[in-house]
């Protein structure tokens, strides 16, 4: 199968699923409405609608690790590319990688005794 | 023809898993409950909360499953048996995965209530604790098979499968594998005993049964992915190809559920301090122990 025969594959398969859950929401309806009633479309929230409003701002108290997930995640982006000839270039790559991940390991550790790795 | 197998089996492996699970928390075995369950959650009402955002609300449910299924469709369950054996299978993996994310974060906006958008931020978190653990060990896969495509990966294992290759990813896979997928003890965005359910808490009827369906399809998905890249995929003796697969995944699956019945539910605080100071530094030991390995044992 070439590239695009797979991928016209998997967009089929999005289409379908999309197909039968239409169906499913079509099933539904036919089995019977949702009757409107007041106080049956507040959110669960112990049958009052919260006094503040739910779309503000929240304190991300994990920012110290998002920080350090985001040098972690550029890295897997040159593993994985490393990963499939490793065993081709043999020991050079272990050498190069291994560089690499310890300078990243060495960050991670900094970010640790900074106290990064903790909620704020 | 292998599309309509690989689903038959998947949802297969759904219902079976679903019958499992009402087992567990029932006691009683029924073979018709999912089904059952699944038609009353048609005939039930779906209400829609007031001032929602609908289209995060009615897409998340729906993109949760596409994205199940989508990285299920990369993996094989026979040397054939794969709907879509594509050269960046492995990667493909992550990608569709990395999708739970943008859902859940959907279903919690969505709707428009606290323990919903609550649930939905604290998935964030949790992925940036749980992440890396998926990334890093499959590297180790990938670095053995010298390849990204799944069929690769599971012939790379014809010898010795990777649950002895490489334990230490084994382990790591399925623990981040469980918090992707928040069961229990990692399932922290639903939480039924403190946020009431949530980014479930606001989906009812039809739109709730498409959830279930999803989440449970996740976990099929991510046993599937357990089975290809470290318990040797389709090789075992005497069964035909597809039936080992399809028992090892299950096996995964249901001891995926097992480990969340003993297990108490961890503090988002523990749990990424715990995946960034030990489980990073321990995947990136594992990179380096196959390295070795992949070099000294041909």
């Amino acid at each position: 199968m070439t590239l695009l025969e797979q991928y016209s594959l998997l967009l089929a398969l999005v289409i379908g699923i999309g197909g039968l859950i239409m169906a499913l929401y079509g099933l539904a309806r036919a089995m019977g409405p949702a009757r409107q009633e007041s106080g049956k479309d507040v959110p669960a929230s112990s049958g009052v609608l919260s006094q503040n409003p739910v779309w503000g701002r929240y304190h991300a108290r994990y920012y110290g690790y998002a920080l350090l997930f985001l040098a972690f995640d550029m890295e897997m982006a040159f593993m994985y590319p490393w990963a499939v000839v490793y065993k081709e270039v043999g020991l050079v790559a272990l050498y190069d990688m291994g560089v690499f991940l310890a300078i990243l390991f060495l960050g991670l550790l900094y970010g640790w005794s900074q106290g990064a790795l903790r909620r704020q | 023809m292998s599309v309509a197998v690989v689903l038959l089996a998947l949802l297969g492996s759904v219902w079976l898993l679903a019958v499992v699970e009402g087992w567990t928390t029932t006691g009683r075995l029924r073979l018709t409950a999912p089904l059952l369950s699944g038609v009353a959650h048609l005939g039930r009402e779906s209400i829609v909360p007031r001032t929602p955002d609908r289209l995060f609300f009615e897409a998340a449910p729906v993109l949760l499953l596409v994205v199940a299924v989508l990285a299920a469709a990369v993996l094989p369950l026979a040397p054939t048996l794969v709907i879509a054996d594509m050269a960046t299978g492995a990667l493909f993996v992550n990608a569709a995965l990395a999708y739970v994310l943008v859902a859940l974060i959907m279903a919690g906006w969505g709707p428009n209530g606290a323990y919903a958008m609550i649930g939905g931020w604290r998935f964030l978190g949790q992925l940036i604790a749980y992440a890396m653990l998926i990334v890093m060990p499959i590297t180790g896969v990938a670095m053995r098979a010298e390849s990204l495509v799944t069929t690769v990966i599971v012939n790379s294992q014809d010898s010795v499968w990777n649950i002895v290759y490489q334990p230490l990813g084994l382990v790591l896979f399925i623990i981040a594998a469980m918090a992707l997928a928040f069961r229990a003890p990692f399932d922290l965005p639903v939480a039924g005993g403190e946020l009431g359910g949530g980014v479930d808490a606001e989906y009812t009827g039809v739109r709730l049964a498409v959830l279930r369906l999803a989440r449970l399809t996740l976990v099929v998905t991510l046993a599937l992915a357990t089975t290809v890249f470290y318990l040797g995929g389709w090789h075992g003796p005497l069964l035909p190809p597809w039936a080992w697969s399809l028992i090892k995944t299950l096996a995964v699956a249901v001891s995926m559920l097992l480990a969340g019945r003993y297990l108490p539910r961890i503090r988002e605080a523990d749990l990424m301090r715990w995946c960034w100071t030990l489980g990073i530094p321990l995947a990136l030991l594992n990179i380096i122990v196959v390295g070795i390995l992949v070099l000294v044992v041909p």
